[in-house]
């Protein structure tokens, strides 16, 4: 595994879509390489402050009792 | 608002036994416990979709009544949420998508993102400045993101689906998820680092 190998793997790696084979010898390729860590590191700060800001918006209230009321007639 | 059931489609094969009160009870209660569950997640979805709140609310509720119609059909206990993605995104794609926004005209090939975590080497290799962009202005990136790539990130990163769901709701071969989601996501970063720039969070390399 060399370092573009690494970084063409590198979401797939993040989402955890890879064979377990795989992801062992990126994991230690991290180890060896510290510039490829905290290339990955600093991607997986990113997807996670994307999560964190984007999943905490709900339906409102109103669209639930509207669709009860349509689906039941409630 | 007491409007009266209407009458079930006359080209459906077959037709269903009469529905006893029994049976509606278990479906509305199945209906529950495993579609009504997803409507946050839908109305998340439909908001990156449509953009504004007004047209989200009618595609969800149009998407729940269709739901409930083609209930019947739908294997329970498989994958409800992407079995309503997929009906929430034809909605969105057959009634809405000419009415609010354009499919893109752009050629999504040819961009190249550049990498925001090389930009950063000297000044911010840990990415801090991440921790000062509230929520509204990462949903407001994602919002000028081109349609393809907005729905792939928003399943994928807003609704958590891999890309196995995800190549099935956008009907896409998986690579072209992964190809997409990292554009899209090199551009987000891209935008954001732009927005941190400009609010003076980061110096950014370019200017100096």
């Amino acid at each position: 595994m060399n370092c573009r190998e690494c970084a063409e793997h590198l979401y797939e790696y993040l989402d955890r879509e890879l064979t377990p084979e795989l992801e062992r010898e990126i994991r230690q390729h991290l180890v060896e390489c510290p510039p490829c860590g905290e290339h990955f590191d600093f991607e997986k700060l990113f997807l996670d402050f994307l999560r964190a800001r984007c999943r905490a918006q709900g339906a409102p209230p109103e669209l639930k009792h509207r669709i009860l009321r349509e689906l039941f007639d409630e | 608002m007491a409007t009266p059931t209407p009458p079930r489609s006359p080209s459906t094969p077959p037709a269903p036994p009469p529905p006893s009160p029994a049976g509606e009870a278990d479906k509305r209660a199945s209906f529950e416990r495993e579609a009504l569950v997803h409507l946050d997640s839908l109305y998340r979805v439909a908001l990156r979709l449509t953009g504004n709140s007004a047209e989200a609310d009618d595609l969800v509720q149009e998407t729940m009544l269709k739901a409930y119609r083609a209930w019947d059909q739908y294997q329970k206990g498989t994958n409800a949420k992407g079995w309503l993605l997929t009906i929430l995104r034809h909605a969105f794609i057959n009634e809405y998508r000419r009415r609010t926004r354009h499919p893109e005209t752009v050629d999504l090939d040819a961009i190249e993102p550049f990498s925001v975590f090389e930009e950063l080497q000297d000044e911010d290799p840990q990415g801090t400045f991440f921790d000062r962009i509230v929520d509204d202005e990462v949903l407001r990136a994602i919002d000028q993101l081109p349609e393809q790539f907005r729905e792939t990130v928003v399943l994928s990163d807003v609704e958590g689906l891999s890309y196995e769901e995800i190549a099935r709701v956008l009907e896409v071969p998986v690579g072209t998820v992964k190809s997409r989601l990292f554009r899209a996501r090199r551009l987000l970063q891209q935008q954001l680092y732009d927005y941190a720039v400009g609010m003076g969070y980061i110096k950014g390399s370019s200017t100096g």
